[in-house]
């Protein structure tokens, strides 16, 4: 038996290591860049080590910190915004008759599939006109029209994959249609519906166009500083900026870990 | 009539976001698309096609390719966590594949450039590993450093889906084809890539729909001609600020999305009847 | 029910207003510019300004910096919205023609002191259209071709030298095409002004005929056989990356940026810059103030701070190694020699009077990177 188990481990430490490599060989070069003082050919690891960059994301005006706070603020709130809207939707979307169905999911996929850069101006417009434009709550909007593709289409396939009969069973020895549905659809899609307050926390996290049109310069989030970095090539700074990023980012995965962990497997299949 | 009536009532606030924050907006920009100088017609259109119908079939193929790299990846990692036997290798490689996540596009674009170019740090690292010999090197930075980013950033995401909803299933069938001899690849196969096939499509439409509007990474990573649409209508507006030849690639982009997301449709609508 | 809350809250937190006394400066271009607003300008001006604080927002590097806040003033234009929320903007010299044409700019060069310091002709004319008395020069940016002495210590002299060093060094040579940037337009230009069968001096001040867009057939021709022996970059900093890693020789560059990757560790210290003949296009960031600003008192003084001639010589030169805006013989004398001389280390000052160029006048502009489009990248 214990041969057995030494000898699978050959193919699997090689496709691990490989995927280790493919994995954590770019992020090495995220982290490098972050305490690179000097580096450039012919050298293959910085000439020098430092925390210079540091201090200048640091710096006291550099707004780092605050943006930070912000875009947790920001994202925290598109994810609370976009499951409200998501779970009704995404249930009638899955179990109820509705007419032209397709359409209404076709319609959430379009604020990420119509390239936005055209798009900002007129929302931008708009925003003006009613105010919103240099607020957290205008940011927000935007965030949550992105963002709802992910929580409803995926709210829709975390319902349609819970079984009917289950929901069936429930509302047979008395329960209402309100109670079958918290008491047992709800905690059985959970899974899903948290992976998709992930996804819809990570792009709050990745945008920085529609926030610079709608929230600047009343609202600075960190990925905005970020991409004035990375597009003009400010390696350094880029980096530490996307390692600050990390902390929300996994932070928030490992909240919804536990919560997944402890409420909702232990009911999943029973 | 009521069940459909609550249906509506149940959709209508996240409808009337989309519609207020993005489609109305977005209806200025169809309608820029079809005007040429103050008059209405598909002059943007076919100058469109004639500068960037390479670009268009560039980008199809990008994604069409990472999708399906992606879709690979994804069922094969979400198979091994649902039928992995050694618990330590499930951990490694949960722990393992979700990172790329969480880097942002943009980050995604720079630290792949620096990484798979010919003097990048892969090379070095394969180079000082005696691996390869600088002769031997090779740069990634063209339509195959867009491909590897796609695929490298956007797998996690559908294999966190896809091995969710791996997770939920009955173990009961599983278990009882294991006792009967059937390889896991077989069982992965046959038996729980067809109960997640709908979680799995809409992951892989969520990622299409992703990479087709992605601009930084075709701008970090590719220099080379033809490149991916979203540069063609950064550049238009930034180069030229031509919004009409930019929106007109815009809808042929939501066109060539809602392709796709149709053929998805059409499944589920079959399967629901 | 929840959705109700939520907008509650959301609406709680819409309330935040900004203090009257915000001066909110605009930036494109790289992280440098907002970092000489930020840790250089705005605490000099907060200084003298105790009641003003500064708050910089940068839009990103290149085109699409300057055109992020056309498009900011558009939509609070068509909004009609009153009080603009942009009291100053640095915008790249293509962008200020338009900003002027739309009615977006207020005319205040006459209204500061260090107006009359600005004699380049390049703050009366943008690319073709009359901006005189709009703009305030922050700096002139001017490419060129970076180079490794170590590599290349005879580095070719004009456009016709180097073309010939590309065939014989293949893909030695980098540049980024036009879709990533400018340094990669300027290229272009510099090549069509080299070898275009019309008139480069009617290219960069007009007037436009139809014409003379004909007449570079045979520049493109070459051009194509030139590009297929380089290596197409990936933008204005894929240039200097693939130079940093030593795996181009030679491309063309910003200047300034080529100092500040230098600055950041991420060039060899001992590479180096030369304007090959007959020259390179430049431009100059020039300071606009929004006409419908709500600070234009101070907006006017923030920019008199920036275009002083001691800001100028400290701040411009000295710290960032940028050609001045406003007429060197003013700067000069607040520098000591050595600072002076770094900026033209490279470069000399006759090099810049001769071969430093405008960028094509507007339609001319659009005409060459369309031609482009059509016959080298295809």
């Amino acid at each position: 038996m214990t041969t057995r188990i030494d000898l699978w481990w050959l193919p699997r430490a090689v496709l691990l290591g490989l995927l280790a490599f493919i994995i954590f060989g770019p992020l090495t070069n995220l982290l490098l860049w972050t305490v690179a003082e000097k580096w450039y050919f012919p050298h293959m690891l910085p000439l020098d080590y430092g925390f210079g960059f540091w201090q200048r994301v640091f710096s006291p005006r550099g707004n780092a910190m605050v943006s930070l706070g912000s875009s947790i603020v920001i994202a925290s709130l598109t994810v609370v915004v976009s499951l409200a809207l998501a779970i009704p939707a995404g249930y009638a979307l899955s179990r109820l008759r509705l007419p032209f169905r397709g359409l209404f999911l076709l319609a959430f996929l379009i604020p990420q599939a119509f390239p936005n850069l055209p798009v900002y101006v007129n929302i931008a417009r708009f925003f003006y006109q009613i105010g919103l434009n240099g607020t957290i709550a205008g940011v927000v909007l935007v965030h949550v029209t992105h963002g709802l593709v992910y929580a409803v289409w995926i709210a829709t396939a975390a319902f349609s994959a819970v079984d009917v009969d289950l929901e069936e069973a429930a509302r047979s020895i008395g329960a209402g249609p309100f109670r079958a549905f918290r008491d047992i659809t709800l905690p059985l899609a959970a899974p899903g519906l948290l992976a998709s307050a992930i996804f819809v926390f990570l792009e709050s996290l990745d945008e920085f166009t529609g926030t610079y049109f709608v929230g600047a310069p009343d609202v600075t989030t960190l990925p905005l500083l970020l991409y004035t970095a990375s597009s003009g090539g400010n390696y350094q700074i880029a980096s530490i900026t996307a390692l600050l990023l990390l902390i929300p980012s996994i932070g928030f995965m490992l909240v919804v870990e536990r919560f997944l962990r402890a409420d909702v497997l232990s009911k999943v299949g029973h | 009539m009521k069940q459909r009536l609550l249906a509506v009532l149940l959709v209508l606030p996240a409808l009337a976001m989309i519609i207020v924050f993005f489609i109305v907006p977005l209806l200025a920009s169809i309608i820029g698309a079809f005007e040429v100088e103050g008059a209405f017609g598909l002059g943007n259109f076919s100058k469109s096609f004639e500068l960037y119908s390479s670009d268009m079939i560039f980008t199809a193929l990008i994604v069409s390719a990472s999708t399906l790299l992606i879709g690979v990846f994804s069922i094969a990692i979400g198979g091994y966590l649902t039928l992995g036997e050694n618990p330590l290798a499930v951990a490694v490689l949960r722990w393992l594949y979700r990172w790329p996540m969480f880097i942002p596009f943009i980050v995604v674009g720079q630290i792949l450039r620096t990484f798979l170019a010919k003097n990048g740090l892969m090379n070095n690292i394969l180079v000082s590993a005696g691996l390869l010999t600088p002769l031997q090197t090779v740069g990634f930075l063209d339509w195959r450093g867009i491909v590897i980013a796609f695929v490298w950033k956007q797998t996690p995401f559908v294999t966190l889906l896809v091995s969710g909803a791996m997770a939920s299933l009955d173990r009961g069938t599983i278990e009882a084809a294991r006792n009967l001899g059937a390889s896991r690849l077989r069982i992965l196969v046959e038996i729980i890539v067809p109960q997640v096939a709908p979680t799995i499509l809409v992951g892989l439409i969520l990622s299409f729909v992703t990479m087709m509007s992605v601009l930084s990474v075709p701008l970090m990573i590719n220099a080379q001609s033809p490149t991916m649409l979203t540069a063609d209508i950064a550049f238009r507006i930034n180069a030229h600020g031509d919004y009409g030849v930019a929106n007109a690639l815009g809808l042929i982009s939501l066109v060539m999305t809602a392709g796709v997301a149709f053929l998805y449709l059409r499944q589920t609508v079959k399967e629901r009847s | 029910m929840k959705t109700f809350i939520n907008t509650g809250i959301l609406l709680g937190l819409a309330m935040s207003p900004a203090a009257a006394a915000d001066l909110t400066v605009l930036t494109a271009g790289d992280q440098n510019m907002v970092d000489y607003v930020n840790d250089y300008l705005g605490p000099l001006f907060e200084k003298e300004n105790p009641d003003v604080k500064v708050r910089a927002v940068g839009t990103g590097p290149g085109d699409a910096g300057s055109q992020k806040i056309v498009e900011r003033f558009d939509a609070q234009a068509k909004a009609n919205v009153e009080n603009w929320d942009a009291d100053v903007a640095v915008v790249h010299e293509k962008f200020a023609g338009p900003m002027v044409k739309a009615g977006y700019l207020e005319a205040y060069r006459s209204k500061i002191p260090s107006g009359e310091m600005v004699t380049s002709d390049k703050a009366r004319m943008a690319l073709g259209t009359n901006v005189d008395g709009y703009v305030m020069p922050m700096f002139s940016s001017q490419t060129a071709i970076a180079y490794n002495p170590a590599l290349i210590p005879n580095p070719p002299k004009t456009y016709a030298e180097l073309a010939e060093w590309a065939r014989q060094n293949p893909k030695q040579f980098g540049y980024n095409g036009i879709k990533g940037g400018a340094s990669g337009v300027s290229f272009v230009m510099g090549w069509i002004y080299a070898f275009g069968d019309g008139d480069a001096n009617k290219l960069m001040n007009g007037p436009f005929e139809e014409a003379e867009t004909r007449k570079w057939d045979k520049a493109f021709a070459q051009l194509k056989e030139f590009s297929t022996n380089a290596t197409l970059t990936p933008g204005n900093a894929g240039t200097l990356d693939m130079l940093s890693r030593g795996e181009i020789a030679m491309g063309p560059v910003w200047v300034d940026m080529f100092y500040s990757w230098q600055a950041d560790g991420k060039l060899p210290p001992e590479m180096k810059l030369f304007l090959p003949e007959p020259g390179m296009p430049g431009q100059p960031m020039h300071y606009v103030i929004p006409a419908k600003s709500p600070n234009q008192e101070i907006a006017r003084k923030f920019v008199a701070l920036a275009t002083s001639p001691k800001v100028q010589a400290e701040g411009i030169v000295k710290r960032f190694n940028w050609y001045p805006g406003i007429d060197a013989k003013f700067v000069q004398p607040e520098l000591d020699k050595a600072s002076w001389d770094k900026l033209f280390v490279d470069i000399s000052p006759d090099d810049l009077a001769t071969k430093a160029k405008p960028f094509p006048i507007a339609p001319y502009n659009s005409a060459i990177l369309e031609a482009y489009e059509k016959n080298v990248a295809n």
